[in-house]
């Protein structure tokens, strides 16, 4: 349990991010040597697929696919996003999309597919359409934080974007008459909101901080039975739940297991950590168990981890000793 | 501190410092001859009377506008240079002085800020403009103009370059689209962000606020046999972007060392003005407007966009000089977002004139973008930076509570569409301007006082200025 199941090797510095396609047959890895790299399953083993070495003229920051699995977005530290399409064995740029003043820090898509979010540097927060013949239009640009924006992620059946930052708060945007705003900022985190995961449902949100904490975030809906008040007739987030004293570092990504519900978290204090509701725990105060941690995962700082979305409990995980590792974690469930 | 435009808010977002602590521009101090010498002095007593003076080295607005670095540092020197408080000040210095030594104040009243003001006050805008005009001269103001016969040249000018521009379109590759030029915020984006690829698209004409400057300070100075330095011009406006432009090198008169619009005050200020003067608007007696440079005896306004109607004027002489149809209404098109519409007109079935409105960030991102790329179908965009237009101008009064901002918008918006609209080139005025001011539509001298210039900042590659 604590050794990988596979180290993936390749990548010729940091790899600041993984993630798979929707099929869950592909990895996706990047990082600081500009480069995406596409790792496949043959046999028992996984190799390196493709390599898109200079797919940025600077560090490659977040791969995201689209839910159809024919596309990847990529978001990097020269402030554009490349689009790409990978219906067919070569891999290829479609489209860049330009307008970020600096570094691109993540990008998503939207469970429809047909919206995109990036943020940046630069503080703000961009939604783009997708529209036909590789057309990506600019619907909205959100100067909602005041820092840094690190991470926007999409909720997994409506049309709804969270984005985290530096600013050490969490915002949540919907589509109001034919732009974006903010309906909903989450306070709490005491420091840089690193990342955030929706559960397979989309009622709660969990995100990791620099305070080293993991919050669980739930939503209230106008009328809810517990009388949680909602302005403006809007939903509301609430922190349910604080997990604290788990983690002594940074803790850089978390990402919820759709299959399983498990959550795994990457740290700077190089472990992966797995999280797990109790079966006994209340809905409005929630109780998550530290049902596992692998204090060595990596030698240095683990950038990310992403759970593959079709097999259960294979956990991908990336860091700054320029590896990428698989676990298998189906036993423990 | 809030203000500008959404465009310059985004642009160097992080960069916010007051100019003094971490400027990175580095400071030319004027050479002068003999300055560097090395003096040896037994007792250093002697050389002090031959010592040159050495400049103080100065930060000024328009290093801060010529720097690609922080737009937020050129807001700290702004408002210090262009406040109400400045406006105070030289009231009151003016007040100290004899009468003939005195400065000859002239305040030029935008339409947006004017209804503004009127929606907060609950006046007409007429009736406002003239309680303005009444409040202003109780403070010393000598006159008191509205901005809209400057607008009627601004959409004159616009219609000759878009017709120059139209006609010279299948030689010029970069003749068309035109791009309308009068929001500050755009322009001052356009520079910093895509520089000489964008730049030759946007009109070369002067926006109504500087129209008014060279009006107010050429015309109308020589008329009054006033020297340009001896009158101190305000002018009233949306939005704090305004600011900037008139601090632009080319609306500097060396000559006499004055801006012609030495200091921009806008709405939110003309609000916390009558705050602090304990001035009750609505209970000020209203004077007239001067009539030399006002559109008319009653408060004008022109067809159009309430942010001045560039692309409904340039379409409409556009038709008919270039394919003889008089349009009278414009049917437009909202596109992807009610701030990006479009107008067409078809002759024998093929589309001649593409125009667009295309307001706030993201529809100039997506127009921008398309003409990196060679994709853009339009001969005219009327762009601005503020979603909905001037009348939503990042300095225009806040909503009372209770109305949302969306509500206020649309409530000005109909009270302009009530204003009556005037025709620029039906101003008996204009005429003589041209001959008898100019000396002729198409002279030197319409050229330099009509049009600007830009050009793009280069981004600063300076490794202190990284902020990691």
């Amino acid at each position: 349990m604590a050794t990988a199941l596979e180290t993936l090797t390749g990548h010729k510095d940091r790899v600041w991010n993984v993630s798979w396609n929707p099929q869950g047959t592909i990895l996706t890895s990047c990082g600081s040597d500009r480069s995406i790299r596409l790792w496949a399953k043959e046999g028992d083993t996984w190799i390196n697929k493709n390599v898109l070495s200079e797919a940025h003229t600077r560090t490659v920051r977040c791969v995201a696919w689209s839910p159809c699995g024919r596309n990847m977005a990529s978001a990097s530290f020269d402030a554009t996003v490349n689009i790409w399409d990978c219906k067919a064995n070569e891999i290829e740029c479609i489209a860049t999309l330009e307008g970020h003043e600096n570094e691109v820090k993540c990008v998503a898509w939207s469970a429809s597919g047909s919206l995109l979010a990036t943020c940046s540097r630069d503080k703000s927060v961009w939604v783009w359409e997708v529209g036909d013949d590789d057309e990506y239009e600019c619907s909205s640009v959100l100067p909602s934080h005041t820092q840094d924006v690190k991470k926007v992620v999409f909720h997994p059946n409506a049309d709804i974007l969270a984005s985290a930052s530096y600013d050490n708060c969490i915002k949540l945007y919907k589509e109001d008459a034919d732009d974006w705003s903010v309906f909903c900022t989450l306070n709490g985190h005491e420091s840089t909101v690193w990342s955030l995961a929706f559960d397979a449902s989309g009622h709660r949100l969990a995100s990791c901080s620099d305070d080293n904490t993991v919050k669980i975030w739930q939503e209230y809906k106008p009328g809810n039975t517990e009388g949680i008040a909602t302005p403006n007739n809007e939903p509301v987030w609430k922190c349910v739940c604080t997990l604290s004293g788990y983690h002594n570092r940074t803790i850089y990504d978390i990402d919820w297991c759709h299959l399983s519900g498990a959550i795994a978290t990457s740290c700077g204090d190089d472990a992966i950590r797995i999280f797990k509701e109790h079966p006994n725990s209340e809905k409005n105060a929630p109780v998550f168990d530290l049902i596992l941690t692998i204090p060595q995962a990596h030698s240095e700082d683990v950038n990310s981890v992403s759970w593959n979305p079709a097999v259960i409990g294979l956990l991908a995980s990336s860091s700054d000793d320029g590896t990428v590792k698989l676990w298998d974690f189906s036993k423990i469930f | 501190m809030a203000g500008f435009s959404g465009v310059l808010k985004l642009t160097d977002l992080d960069d916010f410092i007051a100019p003094s602590q971490e400027c990175i521009k580095p400071v030319k101090v004027e050479q002068k001859s003999g300055r560097g010498v090395i003096r040896i002095d037994n007792d250093g007593t002697d050389a002090l009377s031959t010592v040159p003076k050495y400049e103080k080295a100065k930060i000024t607005l328009n290093d801060c506008l010529a720097c690609s670095g922080c737009i937020t540092s050129a807001e700290v020197v702004l408002v210090n240079q262009q406040s109400h408080d400045e406006f105070y000040r030289v009231l009151a210095e003016n007040s100290n002085l004899q009468e003939c030594e005195r400065r000859t104040v002239v305040v030029s009243l935008s339409l947006q800020a004017i209804l503004s003001i009127s929606a907060k006050f609950f006046l007409r805008p007429h009736e406002c403009a003239q309680k303005l005009a009444g409040y202003f001269k109780k403070l010393g103001v000598h006159y008191v103009f509205d901005i809209n016969f400057a607008r009627s040249l601004s959409l004159l000018e616009a219609q000759k370059e878009f017709l120059a521009r139209y006609r010279r379109k299948d030689v010029d590759s970069k003749a068309l689209p035109m791009l309308a030029s009068a929001c500050p915020g755009w322009i001052c984006y356009a520079e910093k962000t895509h520089g000489s690829y964008i730049l030759p698209y946007i009109s070369n004409g002067r926006s109504p606020q500087q129209m008014m400057g060279v009006l107010v300070k050429d015309l109308w100075s020589t008329r009054k046999g006033i020297t340009p330095d001896k009158i101190y011009h305000v002018t009233v406006m949306p939005c704090f972007d305004k600011k900037l432009e008139a601090a632009r090198d080319d609306f500097y008169n060396d000559l006499y060392s004055t801006r012609e619009v030495d200091c921009v005050i806008t709405s939110v200020e003309v609000e916390q003005m009558l705050l602090r003067d304990q001035v009750e608007l609505p209970s000020v007696d209203p004077v007239e407007l001067d009539s030399d440079l006002s559109s008319g005896p009653v408060l004008t306004s022109h067809h159009g966009s309430s942010s001045g109607g560039y692309a409904h004027h340039v379409f409409i002489s556009a038709a008919r000089e270039l394919f003889d149809l008089d349009q009278d209404k414009l049917q437009w098109k909202t596109l992807r977002n009610v701030d990006f519409r479009e107008v067409t007109l078809e002759v024998n079935g093929e589309t001649v004139l593409r125009f667009a409105l295309a307001y706030g960030f993201r529809n100039i991102q997506n127009l921008v973008q398309k003409l990196k790329r060679g994709k853009s179908q339009y001969h005219y965009i009327e762009v601005m930076a503020c979603p909905s237009g001037c009348l939503n101008g990042g300095a225009q009064i806040r909503p009372d509570g209770g109305t949302s901002a969306k509500d206020l918008v649309s409530k000005l918006e109909e009270t302009y569409e009530l204003l009556p609209a005037i025709k620029p080139n039906e101003d008996p005025r204009i005429p003589l301007c041209y001959s008898e001011w100019l000396g002729g539509a198409d002279s030197a001298k319409a050229q330099k006082q009509l049009r600007t210039n830009y050009k793009a900042v280069e981004k600063s590659t300076n490794v202190l200025g990284i902020k990691w």
